[in-house]
């Protein structure tokens, strides 16, 4: 949208009674704005398109083009210009369906001179405020953009760079370290690795606002990516002493989607169930499918969610405080899932229940081949 | 006779070059430390190194490539053994940055931060 500064507003009008179009220009041009006119609804469109005016009257009635049609037209084209319906029908109808198509005000005629200039005053400041709403939505935008770039230059290649030395320093000082000393290397390498993996979380969630990722997607078989986090998985359950398992049938349908980020959502719910899951528990992973749909269902014997809580696990930084303190991730892996998911076209849905369990069910819209 | 293979190593954070030299030297090797592509090229015609390593995202995304090519296509850098060191992971499925088309070849591409024993254990490799 443009903005034309201190100089005066430009006004189109667009109708085919010269008595009109002289009577506006004549009281437009008194207040000093500018004013280009047409009695040809095309030319009007030609003119709107060349000349990119701040605010357009138009007839809704001219013969061999619909007013109607020239306002959506407009409105869709150059969303930067207020666009007044000149009526002579004065009828409600006609004035409101010219609004649903964009137009911002009607004028009833017959008008005299103050009523056009008062429409126009109004028209103009409510494209101001229009204008400065778009400011600050590019400036915010801006800002967002500005910020991923510091949050992954700025913060990461220092943390990177202090993960280095501690790295070095175990080297350079192997066997000067005591027991104690290197207990406390290792507990800073953990607090730091934390911090590194919440900065990439964060830059993964902006990627994936910032829309690339949709393109991505291909077509791919959902088992092979359950089985794969499953097995990532193993180890860690066998040293919990929790059982995993995992149900598929040989007939499940492709879906459409990026394996990658794929086999971090399967991870990031299943390894949420080996964090909240005691020795001893179980944790089922099943893959159904009906005419619509692609199922995998994470299900766990853990502690379980209360019912408060439930609706905000997907919130960035929500986290579900257990008697445990241990389980500290970095506050975004099922925001991370959820997004992934809506970028799949797909859902997540959980229910749980305190001391019984949690269940996720993800549902990916199942992919026809022709 | 000096037996010591050289290794050289091109990165604009000064702090990630000290932290490297040292597991470097600590591995047994001489090193040579570069903090732009420019010094970077210069000193690679001067010490003639057994291998390079060069950050990918110095102070343009594009720079460590830059930097590669010029290395592949001079007189030191065609033989020898090349690194890349890269803070982030291209592999990932949102990275929105795109390699050139022409990506002049690595031997290998590592992660920061790196594992000390994980970069002794390539170098031995690639040198052998």
């Amino acid at each position: 949208m443009e903005d034309r500064g201190s100089s005066p507003a430009l006004i189109l009008i667009i109708d085919d009674e010269e008595s009109i179009l002289d009577g506006c220009r004549q009281a437009l041009e008194k207040s000093g704005y500018q004013v280009v006119s047409t009695s040809d609804g095309h030319e009007g469109i030609g003119l709107a398109r060349a000349k990119k005016p701040d605010l357009a009257f138009i007839d809704l009635k001219m013969p061999g083009c619909s007013g109607m049609d020239v306002i959506e037209l407009l409105s869709r084209e150059l969303p930067g210009m207020v666009l007044i319906v000149i009526t002579g029908y004065a009828s409600i109808v006609s004035a409101v369906e010219a609004m649903k198509k964009g137009a911002y005000d009607y004028l009833p005629k017959p008008f005299t001179p103050d009523q056009i200039r008062a429409v126009t005053k109004r028209g103009l400041e409510h494209r101001s405020l229009k204008l400065e709403a778009d400011r600050l939505r590019e400036e915010k935008e801006r800002m967002e953009r500005s910020f991923i770039t510091f949050v992954s230059h700025e913060m990461r290649s220092p943390l990177v760079t202090i993960m280095q030395y501690f790295e070095t320093l175990k080297v350079i000082a192997e066997k000067e370290l005591t027991e104690a000393s290197r207990d406390i290397i290792d507990r800073c390498e953990k607090r730091l690795q934390a911090l590194h993996d919440l900065v990439d979380h964060w830059l993964d969630l902006s990627r994936i606002e910032d829309g690339s990722f949709s393109e991505a997607r291909v077509p791919l078989e959902v088992t092979g990516i359950v089985n794969q986090s499953i097995e990532e998985l193993t180890p860690l359950c066998q040293r919990r002493e929790i059982t995993i398992e995992s149900k598929g049938r040989a007939d499940t349908p492709k879906i459409l989607g990026d394996q990658e980020s794929l086999l971090r959502v399967f991870t990031n719910i299943i390894g949420n169930a080996t964090k909240y899951t005691p020795p001893g528990g179980r944790i089922s992973v099943g893959i159904d499918h009906d005419d619509f749909y692609v199922y995998v269902k994470i299900a766990d014997t853990g502690s379980g969610i209360p019912a408060d809580k439930l609706p905000f696990i997907f919130e960035p930084f929500f986290r579900v405080k257990g008697k445990e303190e241990r389980q500290k991730g970095s506050g975004l892996g099922l925001t991370f899932v959820k997004k992934i998911m809506d970028a799949h076209t797909g859902a997540v849905e959980v229910t749980s229940k305190v001391g019984e369990g949690t269940t996720f069910l993800l549902k990916f819209p199942r992919l026809y081949e022709l | 006779m000096d037996s010591k293979k050289k290794v050289l190593l091109i990165d604009d954070d000064k702090d990630f070059l000290m932290a490297t030299k040292l597991i470097l030297e600590k591995g047994g090797y001489e090193v040579f430390l570069a903090e732009d592509g420019k010094s970077g090229i210069d000193m690679a015609k001067s010490v003639s190194p057994d291998i390079a390593i060069i950050d990918m995202m110095m102070e343009t995304w594009s720079e460590g490539f830059n930097v590669v090519s010029r290395l592949r296509t001079s007189e030191t850098g065609k033989q020898i053994p090349l690194i890349m060191l890269s803070a982030v992971d291209l592999q990932g499925p949102y990275q929105s940055f795109e390699p050139p088309e022409d990506l002049p070849t690595v031997d290998l591409v590592l992660h920061k931060p790196i594992k000390a024993d994980e970069l002794l254990n390539h170098l031995g490799r690639l040198l052998r």
